[in-house]
């Protein structure tokens, strides 16, 4: 049985497209939608939540409509991108007001378990406004969790936390799908995807571009040639001394530096470090521009319509 | 019923409360100061009235449209649509908490001033002011779903630059007017022409076009 059924769903607002044509069942697990800014990822999780109707087109959630039929939303926890929240409000107050609305039998009871379940027993009673971004990921995790849903929606759960925060909001993540809950992860960033799932559907200018197992994914990546930017005090020595390599493809020489394409990564940034050392270069910036999504994906489109 | 809780527990943490008692403190000054002036000592009724009806003018405002704009605006209000409720009950949660704060400010208010005005309040005076205050927060709701990030200024704009102006032209557009409607509830209106009963009537069905209005736009309304 599907959880969620998208037919043919679109949905624009106004003029701006969020999710064009797609198609796609969803039957349990741990499911990554991965895509960059903008792809449709929030639009889709949205529609999913009942927070938007489809434009054209139908996406059922456990058989339901959740836009229209709000009895399914109970068994849906929702956690938004937005950090915004009831500020004046303390975090048990906030998660017991949302198990409350869920519909959950003991409110309280279930909010304090949900903050425990997350690391924030401790903050409970404090007011959500002095909260750093970690405590508000965790906190509007615990607004999802608190009333036991089937599916949870959790967009962008990882954004902007730091490392420590983010090691616990996974391992809770994982806990959950453990516990047979039906997980939809957003993400632009693979390797927090990665981390939680190794199923993914890939989205991209609104449509569903691949769905699968997130190594295939990344073998395409591989693929596709990698720049690296450095910007150093002699940019033509280095350039010399990497001219011969195998695994570079192309050398651009700029005015502070010089972008190198290359096919091996890990094999490049080590003989970076081996050239600087030994020729004694002075490197103020190294970059990758291709550390975002937008351009493995804008490859992987244009390799699917040739 | 929880989202009216939680709704009061935000406005007695945050600053509308305070603005709101300050900005009901003004007819009082304003009716002594009168009183103060005046030969006879009292200050006029119907100018006092007036001017509580200027202030009803920025509650509606400070507390409904804030409230629900700021929800919308700032999406917060994708917590309480995620969950098994119809959305109505924003709306309707939201006016009960807010509505009755209105009521007693505005009430409060008007009552300090006219007996620092010399005079004593009336129970249709009051009755006025809980039609009003009603209707008025209704409308204000209306505005917050339809321009959201600017329910607060469009609300004071529409009360100060519509209905006020309205209320007080000869024809027959007034009876758009919820302020001159209350005059009329209040027996405080310069010319008798209108019933009270008839005034409470258009009160009503001002705030029920207005109902419709939020409630149809909530319903499309997307966070």
């Amino acid at each position: 049985m599907s959880i969620v059924v998208a037919d043919r769903c679109s949905k624009w607002y106004g003029q701006v497209l969020g999710v064009s044509d797609v198609s796609w069942k969803l039957g349990g697990g741990v499911i990554g939608l991965l895509g960059p800014n903008g792809a449709g990822k929030s639009t889709l999780i949205k529609l999913m939540a009942g927070l938007i109707r489809p434009s054209r087109g139908s996406l059922t959630v456990f058989d339901k409509h959740p836009f229209d039929d709000t009895s399914v939303r109970r068994r849906i926890g929702y956690a938004p991108e937005h950090e915004k929240t009831w500020d004046e409000l303390t975090a048990l107050e906030l998660v017991t007001v949302m198990a409350n609305l869920a519909g959950a039998a003991s409110p309280k009871a279930a909010a304090e378990t949900a903050l425990a379940q997350v690391g924030m027993s401790s903050a409970a009673h404090r007011r959500v406004r002095g909260f750093s971004k970690g405590m508000r990921q965790r906190t509007k995790l615990a607004t999802a969790i608190a009333h036991d849903p089937d599916l949870l929606l959790l967009d962008e759960p990882l954004t902007g936390v730091d490392p420590i925060a983010r090691v616990e909001i996974v391992d809770r993540i994982r806990a959950l799908a453990v516990a047979g809950k039906t997980i939809v992860v957003s993400s632009h960033v693979l390797y927090e995807i990665e981390a939680l799932t190794s199923e993914i559907v890939v989205i991209h200018r609104g449509q569903v571009l691949a769905e699968g197992n997130v190594y295939e994914i990344r073998k395409l990546i591989d693929r596709y040639p990698h720049r690296i930017r450095v910007e150093c005090d002699r940019p033509r020595v280095l350039a010399a001394a990497l001219a011969e390599a195998e695994h570079v493809a192309r050398i651009e020489i700029q005015r502070t530096g010089l972008l190198i394409e290359t096919r091996e990564p890990d094999r490049c940034y080590d003989q970076l470090a081996e050239i600087t050392l030994a020729k004694e270069l002075v490197i103020s910036a190294l970059a990758s521009p291709d550390n975002n999504l937008g351009a493995v994906f804008e490859y992987l489109t244009s390799e699917r319509r040739s | 019923m929880t989202i009216a809780a939680v709704a009061v527990r935000r406005m007695l943490r945050g600053r509308a409360l305070w603005v709101g008692a300050i900005i009901a403190t003004l007819p009082i000054g304003y009716a002594a100061l009168t009183a103060a002036k005046a030969e006879s000592g009292q200050a006029g009724a119907a100018k006092v009235f007036a001017f509580v009806q200027l202030m009803l003018a920025v509650l509606p405002a400070l507390f409904v449209a804030s409230s629900i704009g700021e929800d919308i605006e700032d999406r917060t209000i994708t917590y309480l649509w995620s969950r098994p409720i119809p959305r109505w009950s924003v709306l309707v949660g939201k006016l009960i908490a807010t509505v009755p704060v209105i009521w007693l400010l505005s009430i409060a208010s008007w009552c300090l001033a006219i007996l620092a005005g010399g005079q004593e309040p009336t129970a249709e005076s009051c009755l006025a002011l809980l039609l009003g205050g009603t209707a008025l927060s209704i409308i204000a709701a209306a505005i917050a779903t339809l321009a959201p990030r600017y329910a607060m200024a469009l609300t004071v704009v529409y009360m100060l630059f519509f209905d006020l102006p309205l209320g007080v032209m000869p024809a027959a557009i007034r009876y758009l007017s919820i302020t001159h409607h209350d005059r009329t509830i209040a027996d405080l209106a310069a010319n008798a022409e209108d019933s009270p009963t008839s005034a409470a009537i258009g009160v009503i069905v001002i705030g029920a076009v207005w109902a419709v209005i939020a409630l149809w736009r909530i319903r499309r309304v997307e966070a």
